[in-house]
């Protein structure tokens, strides 16, 4: 069979515009997810079991379930309910775009908050014996050290959930968003190129992934400049 | 009147699940007293040296600072601090030196210094590097002070560690086995520096091996043994002459 490239020109308009709703999605439900994740992963630490509980659970269910069903809980399922559909929510919520942030943040945000939890509990024990000593508060034992010392540990692992958090991103095609995967699907029920168009969105997902490997090492190098090399282990998304 | 001593510990206890570690130590420091804590290992000189500022929760006994009680409950295993601002506030005032010094990798020299002073204490930036300067240089490492943790020997991070508990103005010093995890080329600069600050007048409790140092420098010693004391009193005495059995034996193998 012949493939033809032309398309891809001649649709790249199209293809960019399903990027940036692509990126739009990463970037905000990242940064909601990552607000979200580190209070979860506080109180995951605490001895507390009643403290620590909650956040068990929370992290428990969306690790523990697909995406896609969490994207469709969301989607169809909140305007199941009158007060849903009655309460101040429901513009948000009757959005497709809105819909798919919520499920992507909550979805992020428990594999982020496994992740700091990850890294603060990764600090050697006597560095944080060294801020107790000289009568530290709690507070100030994490705001001065340990958050900014496991701001180092956590970046290859965050990078990383970002990455999956971009390739996580094309189920949004599934509730109408025309992000890149869903503009492509668009645009090949009109071409009859499938080939040629996901060959394009393929590469512009491995080009996005790039540059956030790219910002991350870059970071990295400069966060652990005299540190060596330190990483934490988290589980793939499934 | 006369002045409360420095430090009083009282009959401390300490239990590890059904392993007592501790069965009863009480001592005095006053003033300027530099008390080193001898004993094989295991013997509990580390767990007694964390009980001290909470690190490690005693069982039973009592604590007191300038004739300040700490305020302790009973918790689940062990006592617990009861009045956590009083413990900060006190943890303030005695210095800590760890065996592996625990300096914090992400931060230079100067910053680990600076960190307490100037975010603990609320002290004025200004006044707070000059001073961190200052102990640096006394310690002997003013021209490292934008280098991080990791780029110095073991010895120069213990002397940082030192500069860094000094600049809280700690008016008592617990040291940990300083020199313990240091090649032995290293341990002098270390007693160096610790030799200096016995001779300021500071008040010290130190746990350590170098048995030739506590004898210089202490004005006590204290030999412990499976959680007792079990020989106490100056450094003559206890290296002369001491009247436990067990502390001529440990002497003997480790002179
Ligand atoms: N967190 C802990 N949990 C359980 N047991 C402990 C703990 N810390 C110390 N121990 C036990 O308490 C005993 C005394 O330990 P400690 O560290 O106080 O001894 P030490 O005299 O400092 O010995 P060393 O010279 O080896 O440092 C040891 O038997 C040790 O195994
Ligand atoms: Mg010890």
């Amino acid at each position: 069979m012949e493939l033809d490239f032309s398309v891809v020109i001649e649709y790249l308009p199209r293809l960019l515009s399903g990027t940036w709703m692509t990126i739009k999605l990463v970037l905000l439900s990242i940064v909601l997810g990552a607000i979200v994740a580190l209070p979860l992963a506080l109180a995951r630490i605490s001895k507390n079991p009643l403290i620590s509980g909650l956040p068990f659970a929370y992290i428990f269910f969306f690790r523990g379930t697909p995406l896609l069903v969490q994207i469709f809980l969301v989607y169809y399922g909140a305007s199941q309910f009158e007060v849903v559909r009655e309460s101040f929510m429901w513009p948000v919520l009757r959005e497709p775009f809105w819909c798919a942030i919520i499920a992507f943040t909550l979805n992020t945000s428990a594999y982020t908050a496994e992740i700091f939890r990850g890294a603060i509990q990764a600090i050697p024990e006597g560095e944080v014996e060294a801020c107790k000593v000289i009568g530290m508060t709690k507070t100030q034992m994490y705001r001065r050290i340990l958050l900014p010392r496991a701001f180092g540990i956590v970046l290859p692992a965050y990078g990383n959930e970002i990455i999956l958090m971009l390739k996580a991103s094309a189920l949004a095609s599934t509730i109408t968003l025309l992000d890149l995967t869903g503009m492509a699907r668009t645009i090949i029920a009109r071409t009859y190129t499938p080939i040629e168009i996901f060959l394009a969105a393929g590469a512009i997902y491995l080009l996005i992934s790039m540059v956030v490997i790219y910002i991350f090492r870059l970071v990295e190098k400069r966060q652990n400049r005299y540190l060596g090399t330190q990483s934490i282990k988290v589980p793939d998304k499934g | 009147m006369s002045k409360d001593p420095a430090l009083v510990l009282k009959d401390i206890h300490k239990t590890f699940g059904d392993h007592e570690v501790l069965k009863g130590i009480s001592l005095e420091a006053h003033d300027g007293d530099v008390i080193s804590i001898l004993g094989s290992s295991g013997s509990g000189k580390s767990t007694f040296l964390r009980c001290i500022n909470l690190l490690e929760n005693p069982t039973k006994g009592e604590i007191q600072f300038n004739g300040e009680a700490l305020q302790l409950k009973q918790g689940e295993h062990d006592l617990i601090a009861a009045d956590m601002k009083q413990l900060t506030r006190l943890r303030q005032k005695i210095g800590f030196v760890f065996q592996n010094f625990n300096l914090w990798p992400h931060m230079t020299i100067l910053q680990n210094v600076m960190e307490g002073p100037l975010h603990v204490l609320n002290r004025p930036k200004k006044e707070v590097q000059e001073y961190a300067e200052y102990l640096l240089n006394k310690v002997g490492i003013a021209d490292k002070k934008h280098m991080y943790p990791n780029q110095l020997s073991g010895g120069q991070q213990q002397r940082v560690a030192i500069a860094r508990t000094l600049a809280m103005d700690p008016q008592i010093l617990l040291f940990d086995e300083p020199t313990s995890a240091l090649d032995p080329e290293l341990v002098g600069e270390v007693l160096g520096v610790m030799r200096g600050l016995a001779d300021e007048g500071r008040t010290m409790l130190i746990v350590t091996h170098e048995m030739s140092f506590a004898r210089e420098v202490s004005s006590e010693v204290v030999f412990l043994h499976q959680g007792l004391v079990e020989e106490q009193g100056t450094p003559e005495k206890v290296f002369g002459s001491p009247d436990s059995e067990r502390c001529k034996a440990f002497l003997s193998t480790v002179f």
